[in-house]
């Protein structure tokens, strides 16, 4: 039997980018009603795999049990929920060993959530969170059944995923070594604390390493995108080290946050092999990945390493076509003398 | 320039004092509500510090707020002086409302401070008709209507807060969600998950802010109030929080667990604040006990002030009525006068 | 002072109607001192549901005439606020009988609020609301509720009998520091009265008015009251002496005028539109007892609404609103 795990985090979609910018709201009524078309479309193939949905306390997974279509077998992960970014690993790293295919609900912390714990297993990413470079505004249904063309083999999984790059970071500093990992971006801020997360002021972003860049990647990837776009799945990344626009030869006009444009200065713009590290030295920061703000610290080398063990994802169009040349949305009814 | 902001270091050492003196008050209050020497009930703010203070880090002296029947960290974050508070609890002439408010009814209308408050939802129309005003007189100020999650089920909440969005007014609605409204968890009381969701309904954004972090509030309650000052209205900022202790002084909460409290406990905003400032090396150990002991001196002055300061005296009781007194409370006020207090009670 | 003195004192006076009286008496007010706005359901462009602010939105704009939404918590409570903060909003509350819905507000804050602060906030906001039936509106747009303000400590309550009092309270609530409610009976809006012109005058608080003297009964009225016991009087005038007076302010409650008259007349009728129970008529007979007790020749008597709602129907209603023909037969009860 196949199987598709379903990961709705409720927390995505509501930080303070709905104040500062124009991040659209994604209340949890939105991702009940978006699980809910995942599933949907998960039964559009002949055999539909079973579902196993991640657990939460605001009733999303709830729901998506009690409306699932009646001939889908749903059911919920048994493990512990804590409300936090630990929830979504936990079921992450449970579906690294019994799923053919994942769809994520959420935006790119989510996402890089997913990813870390993932290992090899085909993700369908949906945008419900506030910042959405690597998740794709794709239709609750038609993620659902690009996920179960993938899961039921219908689609063939190598064909229809691209490998996403990654960046981890390393930073040394008077409290020791912290890490931290960034799908599209990792970022470095001069503001000295980690607040409501959300990089707040562009004026703020000093530099970082992104594994993409278009003008369209919202973020840092958007500031590396504006001088030359890299693909999701090209090789290796960009580092960039920022400054006022004033005082550089070069500025960009970059998408930094939904609704919010900057110009920003650009003083050096290197091209970055995979593993090839980029160092920083800081002396009160804060690292941030996919524009949320993480670690904070304190007179430090930050070392960023662009890596090519992101997550393989799902490209829903594919999968779909995929899926109509092995005729697994095709029902032959019974022949017209049979009846 | 605000009292302390987040911003500066001497800013945040500012915050943490406050954090600390709204920490003290509350558990020396709840001493001596305990010892029958404070009368009534008190609702303790313990736990839930960094919501009033960052909030009001974010705020420039003269702003409002409008605060909740859980109002004391409100006056401290503010500004108030714990001497007079603490005088106010033990109902003495001396207390911000000549003891004639208590716990519950805290005011300094000249700080800024609108009082707490008795009724649950009761704020926020009173911080939209603070931000009319303001809005009225071209002023630069903005008005903060605190309020619990249970008040968010209020429908004077509603109203407020779509006049308020109706009318573009300089308001920040701060909705302080402490997991429980008296005793019903949060859950069985909304339909909404996060409460800030119902900004939606306004067409005014709302947030959700981890209120156990004070940066976190203050940067969220710092745009929200940037967004009234430019004219674009309201906003909902939801911290997310919990109280240490009962509903009141007494309750004794058959509705949760030790665990529960425990596992908040890890969370604590003046630990996690405390411990970042001595992780970035802008305050040792040592000054922390430092100041812990002096506001915890402060706050024994506070009582030793309380406790010594003179009993209202009855006559006080029909003064503050009206700024015009009526003939019909006057005719006890010159009686209550005339007795000199020695027959106090007596209605003829 | 009587009314009639009042009037002749002003250098100037006008005829017009009780609502010309209350727009002239906000008109000036909006003129002479700009914290003074309006506020409420309808005020601006619609003029008011009984006309009575009709022209003042055009006159001062949308910041001091302003329309709120259907939301009397919302705005009452918002007219309190404002009014803790510097500045003086006259709220009207379209019908009294919606007051319910911003009690809260009224009660716990408006009225509370300077007392429980030890004085520590101003609170100088007036409501204006419509009150009485006759004009088939129904229990829900018809009620008399001025003695639930009256009764509730922290707040002032005057209700107009005549024109130049419903020019002269009006200014006197704006004015004054405190929270004051003027209940304006709708069936008056259109009587006629004479109405001193200048700026200045005011009618204050706590002062009743002799609208008509007399010699051998005292008949206390309010509001439509007012004009229907003046001419119960007059067609009286042949068999019986009556002294007509306008209590004007219910709250604070001018005791010494009613009082002094009970000690002329020795005979006293109360009427008053609001339910008999527990309530005005009460209030005003206890003070005559304790003040006058032994000027009495006779029992008192209550002219009011036998303690139902207002029907609807018209022969239900004109069964239950008190009018001119009940106070005269409770004068001719006790002369």
């Amino acid at each position: 039997m196949t199987r598709v795990g379903l990961i709705a985090n409720p927390a995505a979609g509501r930080d303070i980018r709905r104040l500062t910018g124009g991040a659209s709201v994604v209340d949890n009524y939105a991702k009940r009603r978006v699980a809910e078309c995942v599933l949907e479309g998960l039964a559009v193939v002949t055999e539909p795999p079973d579902v196993a949905v991640m657990p939460d306390r605001s009733g999303i997974a709830d729901h998506a049990v009690s409306e699932a279509p009646d001939d889908l077998a749903v059911e919920r992960v048994e493990m512990t929920v804590e409300e936090s970014a630990a929830d979504t690993r936990r079921a992450a790293a449970r579906f690294r060993e019994s799923a053919d295919a994942v769809v994520v609900l959420g935006g790119d912390g989510t996402t890089r959530d997913v990813a870390l714990e993932i290992g090899d297993v085909p993700l369908v990413s949906v945008s419900t969170g506030t910042n959405n470079v690597v998740p794709t505004p794709v239709d609750g249904t038609v993620a659902g059944a690009a996920a179960a063309a993938v899961a039921t083999g219908a689609a063939d999984a190598d064909a229809v995923t691209d490998r996403h790059g990654r960046i981890d970071v390393r930073a040394d500093d008077v409290n020791g070594e912290k890490r931290l990992t960034g799908l599209a971006a990792v970022e470095i801020t001069d503001r000295s604390f980690v607040g409501t997360r959300a990089v707040i002021d562009p004026s703020e972003l000093v530099g970082g390493v992104v594994s993409r860049a278009h003008p369209s990647d919202i973020g840092l990837g958007s500031v590396a995108g504006c001088l030359e776009p890299l693909a999701p799945d090209a090789l290796g990344g960009v580092a960039l080290r920022l400054d006022d626009p004033e005082a550089t030869a070069r500025s960009v006009s970059a998408i930094v946050a939904p609704g919010m444009t900057a110009t920003i200065g650009v003083t050096e713009r290197d091209r970055l092999e995979w593993d090839e590290p980029a160092t920083f030295d800081v002396s009160d920061v804060v690292v941030g990945a996919d524009g949320e703000r993480e670690l904070e610290v304190v007179d430090a080398t930050v070392e960023m390493t662009p890596t090519a063990d992101g997550p393989r994802l799902v490209d829903a169009d594919a999968a779909l076509g995929a899926a109509v040349e092995a005729g697994a949305l095709v029902r032959e009814g019974p022949l017209l003398e049979e009846r | 320039m605000a009292d302390y902001t987040l911003e500066t270091e001497e800013g945040r050492r500012e915050a943490l004092r406050r954090m600390l003196t709204i920490r003290e008050f509350d558990s020396t209050a709840g001493d001596y509500f305990a010892d029958g020497e404070i009368p009534g009930f008190v609702h303790l703010y313990i736990g839930e510090e960094a919501v009033g203070v960052g909030a009001c880090a974010a705020l420039e002296p003269d702003d409002y707020i409008a605060s909740t029947h859980r109002g004391h960290g409100h006056c401290i974050a503010k500004g108030l002086d714990p001497k007079l508070m603490m005088a106010e609890l033990f109902g003495k002439q001396d207390g911000y409302c000549n003891g004639k408010g208590g716990s519950m009814h805290i005011a300094d209308v000249d700080s800024g401070m609108l009082g707490a408050n008795g009724i649950v939802g009761a704020g926020p129309p009173l911080a939209t008709g603070a931000a009319l005003s303001i809005d009225y007189d071209d002023r630069e100020q903005v008005a903060v209507g605190f309020l619990g999650d249970g008040a968010v089920a209020q429908g004077q909440v509603h109203e407020a807060i779509n006049l308020a969005a109706t009318w573009d007014l300089p308001a920040v609605f701060v909705v302080e969600n402490n997991r429980y409204g008296e005793g019903t968890p949060v859950e069985e009381q909304h339909n909404v998950d996060d409460l800030s969701d119902t900004a939606g309904a306004y067409d005014i954004p709302g947030v959700t802010v981890d209120g156990m972090d004070v940066t976190a509030v203050a940067e969220a309650v710092e745009e929200a109030r940037k967004r009234a000052r430019d004219g674009d209205g309201p906003t909902i900022v939801e911290a997310e929080t919990y109280r240490y202790r009962g509903h009141y002084e007494g309750d004794e909460q058959p509705y949760r667990d030790e665990d529960e409290i425990e596992k908040w406990k890890e969370q604590d905003p003046i630990d996690r604040f405390s411990e970042l400032l001595v992780d970035r090396g802008e305050l040792t150990e040592e000054e922390l006990k430092e100041l812990r002991d002096e506001i915890e001196a402060e706050i024994e002055e506070a009582v030793e002030y309380a406790q010594d300061a003179p009993l209202p005296d009855p006559s006080e009781a029909y003064e503050d009525m009206f700024a015009e007194m009526p003939p019909e409370i006057e005719r006890f006020a010159s009686q209550a006068r005339a007795d000199g207090g020695s027959l106090g009670g007596d209605r003829r | 002072m009587t009314a009639q003195a009042e009037i002749e004192r002003a250098e100037e006076t006008e005829a017009m109607t009780v609502r010309e009286a209350i727009r002239m008496g906000l008109r000036e007010e909006l003129e002479r001192d700009e914290d003074v706005y309006l506020m409420g359901e309808d005020v601006g462009k619609f003029g008011g549901v009984l006309e009575v602010t009709s022209g003042l939105w055009e006159e001062f704009g949308d910041e001091r005439v302003r329309d709120t939404p259907i939301s009397e918590a919302g705005f009452i409570g918002a007219a309190t606020g404002a009014a803790a903060t510097g500045t003086r909003p006259v709220a009207e509350l379209m019908f009294s009988d919606f007051m319910g819905v911003s009690m809260e507000q009224i009660m716990n804050q408006m009225a509370k609020m300077r007392y429980m602060f030890g004085g520590k906030t101003e609170m100088p906001v007036t409501v204006r609301t419509t009150e009485g039936g006759g004009m088939g509106a129904a229990s829900q747009h018809s009620g008399t509720v001025h003695a639930w303000i009256a009764h509730f400590p922290g707040l002032k309550a005057v209700a107009p009998g005549t024109a130049a009092a419903a020019k002269g309270l009006t200014k006197a609530a704006v004015r004054s520091d405190d929270p004051v409610f003027v209940f304006e009976n709708k069936m008056i809006y259109e009587q006629q009265g004479e109405v001193p012109t200048d700026e200045e005058f005011t009618v204050p608080l706590g002062e009743a008015a002799v609208e008509r003297e007399g010699e051998d009964v005292t008949v206390v009225a309010t509001q439509r009251l007012v004009g229907e016991s003046l001419q119960t009087a007059d067609s009286l005038a042949d068999d019986v002496s009556v002294e007509v007076i306008d209590v004007r302010s219910l709250y604070p409650l001018d005791t010494e005028t009613i009082a002094d008259s009970v000690r002329k007349t020795g005979r006293l009728v109360v009427a008053d539109e609001s339910p008999l129970s527990y309530g005005v008529h009460a209030e005003i007979v206890s003070r005559v007892q304790e003040e006058a007790f032994f000027s009495l020749d006779a029992p008192i008597q209550r002219i009011g609404t036998p303690d139902t709602h207002m029907p609807f129907s018209p022969p239900l209603e004109q069964e239950v609103l008190p009018d001119g023909d009940d106070v005269r037969e409770a004068i001719e009860l006790i002369t």
